[in-house]
């Protein structure tokens, strides 16, 4: 009796320790997405503030635009790297 | 109708269309393949083996990315013109930016002239080697295809900024360079009390320069993992749209269905992301370079 029920909670944690990993990957890709998401969209909201309020500062905006895009984008999958490694390694 | 309107229609008819066909062929059914590992896409075989020096698909992107950087630019250095063509003008662009946007909008003009070699190089390199990971080449010996009768390693999209170690080594030589720079500039004692934001004395001295020490390791990790996450992650999308999503759960018109955002994909990495990160592994060198040798930090 209690060996089948042993069984059976080894079992269940066995596949707790996979889903485990599967929460990690869409935890770390989904929550990552999530903020990035957000970050990307204020970037994005705020170059198109200061382009209509100084169209004259365009050039000078865009070059910084795209390094706060590449940053920000890159924390996204700072979360994916780790749920990756979560899940396969 | 216009033109543009009717295409667009036209197209998408045809990719309905395909979807159904493929559904009514070979319904909707998932039969996982255990066969297919996606990670395998990634995995280096040793071609020949040297012990740690064994040539593998990383090292010969390696070299080719290489022999690109020192090719093209050799090539077009010499045999500039008074009146530029079309090739040497976007090269003459180019090289502007680098100078005057990258690097010299991050350090003064005399660090500018003497970092401004490295920094070009390394924007160059990375942006060869990313680039270079989008053209299929016969890389990948794990499926050899028969072609007349000759085994010829079938296709494989690969690139050498996917794999740590090389965005890694990059940063190591930024991370040297820029902590040796501002060791010269302002000799071993200085350089570590310009640490320390300007403005703070007493006790919070000590955290906050353990937490700047730190900081300057993060960048390591930050400036590699940044590169290197973002190309496996475009590959890897890339993988998964164009197919490995239908093989590996068996759904054929999956693959269908998903194809698009496959191809939107490919071209936003090939577009963007492959020049933007170099953009930013050149610009974030400049900035640390700056910032080591800049007066306050």
């Amino acid at each position: 009796m209690l060996a089948t029920f042993l069984t059976f909670i080894f079992a269940a944690a066995e596949d707790g320790a996979d889903a485990g990993k599967a929460i990690a990957l869409g935890v770390g890709g989904g929550l990552g997405a999530v903020g990035a998401g957000v970050g990307i969209g204020i970037i994005f909201g705020k170059v198109i503030e200061s382009v209509t309020r100084q169209p004259e500062m365009r050039d000078e905006i865009t070059g910084i635009q795209w390094l706060g895009f590449a940053l920000t984008e890159a924390c996204f999958f700072y979360g994916l790297v780790a749920g990756l490694i979560a899940f396969f390694l | 109708m216009s033109t543009g309107k009717r295409i667009a229609l036209v197209v998408g008819g045809i990719y309905l269309f395909l979807i159904v066909l493929t559904i009514g062929i070979f319904g909707w059914s998932r039969l996982d393949n255990e066969g297919f590992k996606p990670q395998n896409e990634f995995k280096l075989d040793d071609w020949v083996d040297l012990g740690p020096f064994s040539i593998n698909k990383a090292v010969l992107y390696l070299v080719l990315a290489s022999l690109l950087t020192i090719g093209s630019m050799l090539w077009i250095s010499k045999r500039m013109k008074a009146r530029p063509n079309r090739v040497q003008t976007a090269v003459e662009w180019l090289y502007t930016a680098m100078r005057d946007n990258i690097t010299g909008g991050n350090m003064d003009d005399k660090m500018a002239r003497k970092w401004f070699p490295f920094i070009g190089t390394l924007f160059l390199f990375i942006w060869f080697s990313n680039l270079i990971g989008y053209i299929p080449l016969p890389t990948n010996t794990e499926h050899m295809v028969d072609v007349f009768g000759v085994e010829i390693p079938s296709f494989a999209l690969y690139a050498a900024t996917a794999n740590l170690s090389i965005p890694l080594a990059l940063a190591l030589v930024v991370f040297i360079a820029y902590n040796v720079e501002g060791i010269r500039a302002k000799g071993l004692g200085g350089y570590l009390k310009s640490l320390i934001p300007a403005g703070i004395s007493g006790f919070a001295v000590v955290p906050i320069f353990a937490l700047e020490v730190l900081s300057n390791f993060m960048r390591l990790i930050s400036l590699s993992v940044r590169l290197f996450a973002n190309i496996l992650a475009g590959h890897l999308i890339i993988l998964f749209m164009t197919g490995g999503l239908a093989v590996l759960l068996g759904i054929e018109a999956l693959g269908v269905v998903i194809i698009p955002f496959g191809i939107a994909i490919f071209l936003f990495e090939v577009g963007l992301v492959a020049t933007l990160q170099a953009f930013i592994f050149a610009t974030l060198t400049a900035i640390y370079l700056g910032g080591a040798v800049a007066e306050s930090h």
